[in-house]
């Protein structure tokens, strides 16, 4: 959705979004991150610590595949979800070793 | 008004803010003992007391006096640096820079993995690489939240030394022996200018002399 705005009614980014949806798909926030969780499924215990640490609520259980899934457009890379795993089944990996998964933004935030 | 060279000094709130005010700071005034006039800003426009998150500090430096007053951002950057590596990948940080600009990235990783998550690098004139991290490896957080006023880690300490010596190496705007007088940690500021790498690209580019 490409909307036409004038330059004088430029609004900062974020400031207005629609109200009621499941993800804020106008305020993506992954160029904050410069590590990136990475899951082992054959470790993992589907505990659920990772859903209940996170603060931006970026896992969620995938039932159809019986896996936890990972949001990146929304994970700020702070590493609560690798500390809190009692399975050590996340790990840390550098962002720039990946060539996707940022969104890229003109303007900071 | 002669030529106002303006750097961008982009950096992760919080947790690196106090390097790349160190860096925009000192650099500045390094400039200003050689007699240059100079501006430099901080915390304008970005929201930097949230943690990773990207924001930008700015110096200008010119031979006259400058009369842009009152506007903080730098809209056409000559200089770019980059003091995280990781926030090429999330920002478009050339935007508004002049052809033949200078770009210098903290990173021990190659320039060619770089620009590869730069798409409009063809805008450049120079791209240089100092691995500020591996030189210095200190990264000082300050949590004073007096933005500069109080500051008692010193200035450039950190990775903010290296930094400063590969930009006076490569930029030419200001003296390695005036950079010394002001950082603290002067090995480090040696480290950085002699270990910086730099490619320069062929192409017929403005005027600028990027690491002669």
């Amino acid at each position: 959705m490409a909307i036409k705005i004038p330059k004088d009614r430029e609004v900062p980014f974020g400031a207005i979004t629609p109200a009621p949806v499941k993800q804020q798909d106008l305020f993506i926030t992954s160029n904050w991150r410069i590590v990136r969780p990475i899951i082992d499924h054959e470790k993992c215990t589907r505990c659920f610590t990772c859903y209940a640490s996170c603060p931006d609520s970026c896992w969620s259980y995938n039932e159809k595949e019986d896996k936890m899934e990972w949001n990146w457009k929304f994970c700020k890379g702070c590493q609560i979800c690798i500390y809190e795993c009692p399975a050590d089944a996340i790990s840390a990996a550098p962002e720039l070793d990946f060539q996707d998964g940022v969104h890229r933004l003109e303007k900071p935030f | 008004m002669g030529k106002v060279t303006e750097i961008t000094v982009w950096t992760r709130g919080v947790v690196m803010d106090k390097e790349a005010r160190d860096v925009a700071n000192a650099f500045g005034q390094a400039a200003k003992m050689e007699g240059k006039f100079v501006q430099a800003f901080d915390n304008y426009e970005d929201l930097p007391d949230r943690v990773l998150v990207t924001t930008r500090k700015y110096v200008r430096i010119s031979d006259e006096e400058i009369e842009m007053k009152y506007l903080y951002t730098n809209a056409h950057p000559d200089v770019v640096v980059i003091v995280e590596p990781t926030i090429v990948k999330g920002i478009n940080v050339l935007k508004g820079m002049p052809e033949g600009g200078l770009l210098l990235i903290n990173t021990n990783r190659p320039i060619d993995y770089m620009l590869q998550f730069i798409p409009n690098a063809d805008v450049l004139g120079c791209v240089a690489t100092v691995d500020a991290d591996g030189i210095s490896g200190i990264r000082t957080v300050d949590f004073s939240g007096s933005e500069g006023g109080v500051d008692t880690a010193g200035v450039g300490a950190g990775i903010a030394a290296p930094i400063l010596g590969a930009l006076a190496r490569v930029s030419g705007m200001a003296k390695k022996e005036n950079l010394a007088k002001i950082v603290s940690d002067v090995a480090a500021l040696e480290r950085g200018y002699n270990e910086v790498k730099l490619e320069k690209f062929r192409k017929a580019r403005v005027e600028y002399s990027w690491g002669t």
